[in-house]
């Protein structure tokens, strides 16, 4: 695509490393992409690893090759995109789903709600053993 | 991410600097039930070297909060950046986890 101004991405084990492995990209993103509002960089990088930690925390592998996980991040001139993608990996429970606010004593719960405060679009997509979180936030 | 804290007259500082994401957020709880029982059950949470923070983290937060005051204390965070004070916000919880300037003010009216 030609309006890509800057590209990241990660492919590895859905583990605790891919996480901070991912933020890593996420923060040299930005020097590709200078002109990016701090606001939109703080947001978007923030919804990205709750998607990513959901996978890490709630995903299943469909049989016996464990899940791994892929994200693909990318800016364009007014928009930020992130496909953050889960192989191997059974369909999600409803309850991890959940995109409501919990109570305020809840430990857990509040991924969801929290990507969906944080960017223009959320799309879920299941395609062959591959969950895909699609993430968009106009700049 | 790395945690420490230092008890003071009145309450316990515990400092968190680093990403307080979902790998960071079981060491937070570790370190402050280890202050909690200690004896410390008035805890500020220092994040002036915190410039994130995912749900799992602000998760831990909370577990910590009501762990401090089921030892009688209280747990109160300072030195909020602005991603963390952000994620307060989106998720209503800076109602319940109050921010203050510094350390020292968190339980300076006590």
């Amino acid at each position: 695509m030609t309006d890509v101004v800057a590209r990241r991405g990660f492919h590895g084990p859905s583990n605790d490393q891919a996480i901070d492995a991912i933020h890593d990209e996420l923060d040299s993103l930005w020097e590709d992409a200078s002109f990016v509002p701090d606001m939109d960089r703080m947001t978007f990088a923030t919804a990205v690893i709750e998607a990513a930690a959901n996978i890490v925390q709630h995903a299943l592998p469909v049989a016996e090759k464990p899940v791994e996980i892929d994200v693909d991040i990318s800016v364009r001139p007014t928009r930020l995109i992130a496909r953050v993608s889960a192989h191997n990996a059974r369909e999600p429970f409803a309850d991890d789903m959940q995109a409501s606010m919990p109570d305020s004593e809840a430990e857990s719960g509040r991924g969801l709600a929290l990507i969906e405060a944080l960017v223009t679009t959320v799309t879920f997509e299941r395609q062959d053993g591959t969950n895909t979180w699609i993430l968009t936030r106009e700049t | 991410m790395q945690f420490s804290y230092e008890v003071k007259d009145s309450y316990a500082e515990v400092k968190s600097v680093g990403r307080l994401n979902m790998v960071a957020a079981p060491k937070l709880r570790e370190v402050v039930a280890e202050v909690v029982a200690g004896g410390s059950s008035r805890v500020v949470v220092n994040l002036a070297g915190t410039d994130f923070m995912d749900s799992s983290g602000l998760g831990a937060l909370i577990g910590c909060l009501k762990a401090a005051r089921q030892a009688g204390g209280d747990l109160r965070i300072a030195e909020v950046q602005p991603q963390v004070k952000m994620v307060l916000e989106l998720t209503n919880m800076d109602r319940v986890l109050t921010a203050y300037p510094t350390a020292e003010d968190a339980f300076g009216d006590d």
